[in-house]
């Protein structure tokens, strides 16, 4: 019989050595796993060749994520995860997971994986899964460790399991680190068309004309589908598409005729009933998805 | 420093952005600008630890590539400042992962302890990093085992030897290296099979050919009709079998999870 749990657990343990970290997560996993719970763990290939060892027999019910693979952007993180927590769900009816968060050397891209922290609360907040995040207290910086407790409900101490009392919700992250966006003066107009398929063809001759690889050009076409579709649906029709190349990338923004939304974690839920997908399958194919009021009306503005 | 000395800041951008949105050419590009730096980075790991040079090389590379994945050049960052960080960091998972079991036994932990201890009291004594040799004197360890139980446990640094021929880092990553070379080879083919993203892929054939031709997705772009013609069907039929992949990548990619107590 698995642990009664119906939503997410989203935990956080900052380790002092890798010994820690091994004994406690092999600790979290099995209670989970002989509960009936699935078990994944996402690490580093050296970390996974770590828990491998420490789990012995157990480790064949694990599902392994090689974070190398999957900690490349915070919306393509998501969706990694979520297909691999999808797939685990088939098979069992809640799992566990413990996950170690890849920040980078570079402090300006911190807060985007703070923001990622902040944001997995609510993407997966109706997936029965106890997540524990882990955190190397002996190298990650003093930034790091202290957002630990501003975007994990609870964090796992030698104590025991303790509420944060500085636990910031989501969107207030999301706003507090969020940097305004503006219309890219290098794009030019091609307008929406009669509808969506002349929408794509005018957007498919742009990114042949910029040299856009073709599997990328798909990816856009899809994405810009879905979004020109939430202007049409929610936004009172398109009232502009401008496109062209910028910083090296592929862009396109879409202007609407309707007031705009402020939602932050627009397209950063995880596909569940009774939401909207289009957004989250517009984030895991691009680079980027910003929503802002321009100049011309309300934007999005996508970067391939 | 860079690797692209001879290309302006916005060529090195744009060939980043390029092998990051899938471009074989410009990975391979950019990990030829890149090859002598990621070497000079192996030749700092010193021979004894049981993982080969070649095996340092190509996880250098996957380290750049994985790096081009996800560098923003918004943040001003010099990309070779971003990227070697990963670089040494997938070398020395590489290390850690091939000589980890020793590091778990009680004996290991121990033998750490001591290492740790000594490192300490010679960066008291003299304020710079010990070598692998003065850890071993120190310790009473061979120097093979200092240099695993280090790997092990992930303290990179003091694994990374400074001297010898390599001492001179802006020497050494400039010198071409034909263990290099092949690494270089042998990772792109590899990520050519497995990391090139293409959606079509999920598609049937005809679906990949109504809407590769619609789009001008890697062949001149054409009209349903045309489309139509070619395949012995109606206009409307191809805007159907287009309609229907899409249909078929939007729900691959919408999936959800099933709900509790549905499985």
């Amino acid at each position: 019989m698995s642990t009664d749990i119906t939503a997410l657990q989203h935990q956080a343990l900052v380790y002092d050595s890798l010994d820690e970290y091994v004994v406690r997560a092999a600790a979290f996993l099995r209670e989970g796993l002989e509960h009936g719970d699935g078990a994944v763990v996402a690490h580093t290939r050296a970390g996974i060749a770590v828990m491998r060892e420490a789990l012995g027999a157990d480790a064949d019910a694990v599902r392994f994520v090689d974070v190398g693979e999957a900690y490349t952007r915070p919306a393509h993180t998501l969706a990694a995860y979520h297909d691999v927590y999808a797939d685990q769900l088939h098979r069992t009816p809640s799992l566990r997971a413990v996950a170690d968060v890849q920040f980078g050397p570079d402090p300006g891209e911190w807060d985007l994986w703070t923001a990622y922290e902040a944001v997995f609360n609510e993407s997966f907040a109706h997936l029965p899964a106890r997540v524990l995040c882990t955190y190397d207290g002996s190298r990650l910086p003093e930034r790091i460790l202290d957002a630990v407790w501003r975007t994990h409900p609870t964090v796992l101490t030698e104590d025991g399991a303790r509420t944060s009392d500085c636990y910031e919700e989501p969107d207030q992250v999301l706003r507090r680190i969020a940097t305004p966006s503006a219309p890219l003066p290098q794009l030019r107009s091609i307008g929406f068309g009669r509808d969506a398929e002349e929408f794509r063809e005018r957007l498919a001759r742009e990114m042949n004309l910029a040299g856009t690889p073709a599997g990328r050009s798909l990816d856009m076409l899809l994405a810009a589908t879905e979004v020109a579709a939430n202007a049409v649906t929610h936004g009172g029709g398109i009232r502009d598409v401008r496109a062209g190349s910028a910083g090296g990338r592929f862009a396109c923004e879409i202007v609407d005729a309707g007031p705009g939304f402020d939602d932050p974690l627009a397209g950063y839920l995880a596909p569940r009933a009774g939401s909207g997908s289009g957004l989250w399958i517009a984030r895991q194919l691009t680079w980027s998805l910003e929503f802002f009021h321009g100049p011309r009306g309300f934007t999005a503005q996508i970067l391939l | 420093m860079t690797g692209l000395a001879r290309l302006t800041a916005d060529q090195e951008r744009d060939l980043v952005v390029a092998a990051e949105s899938g471009d074989l050419d410009a990975c391979r590009r950019l990990v030829d600008a890149f090859i002598p730096s990621i070497a000079a980075l192996a030749r700092r790991f010193p021979d004894g630890i049981g993982v080969q040079r070649q095996e340092l090389l190509q996880e250098g590379v996957a380290g750049l590539l994985f790096a081009a994945r996800r560098y923003d050049p918004g943040l001003g960052t010099p990309f070779w400042a971003y990227a070697s960080y990963w670089v040494r960091k997938a070398m020395q998972d590489l290390v850690a992962e091939l000589t980890m079991p020793i590091a778990l036994s009680d004996r290991a932990v121990r033998g750490l302890s001591s290492i740790r201890a000594a490192r300490d009291d010679h960066l008291r004594r003299h304020g710079t990093e010990p070598t692998i040799d003065e850890l071993a004197r120190a310790t009473g360890l061979d120097r093979d085992q200092v240099a695993r139980l280090l790997a092990a446990a992930r303290a990179p640094r003091s694994v990374e030897e400074p001297g010898g021929e390599n001492r001179d880092g802006a020497i050494a990553e400039h010198v071409r290296d034909a263990h290099a070379e092949q690494a270089f080879e042998r990772v792109l083919d590899d990520i050519e099979v497995r990391e090139v993203r293409d959606l079509t892929e999920r598609l049937a054939e005809r679906e990949q050919a109504v809407l590769r031709a619609h789009y001008g997705l890697g062949t001149p772009a054409q009209t349903l009709q045309q489309i139509g013609e070619a395949l012995g069907l109606s206009a409307e039929r191809a805007r159907q079998i287009e309609s229907g992949a899409l249909g078929k990548l939007r729900s691959a990619l919408a999936r959800p999870a099933p709900r509790p107590g549905t499985t």
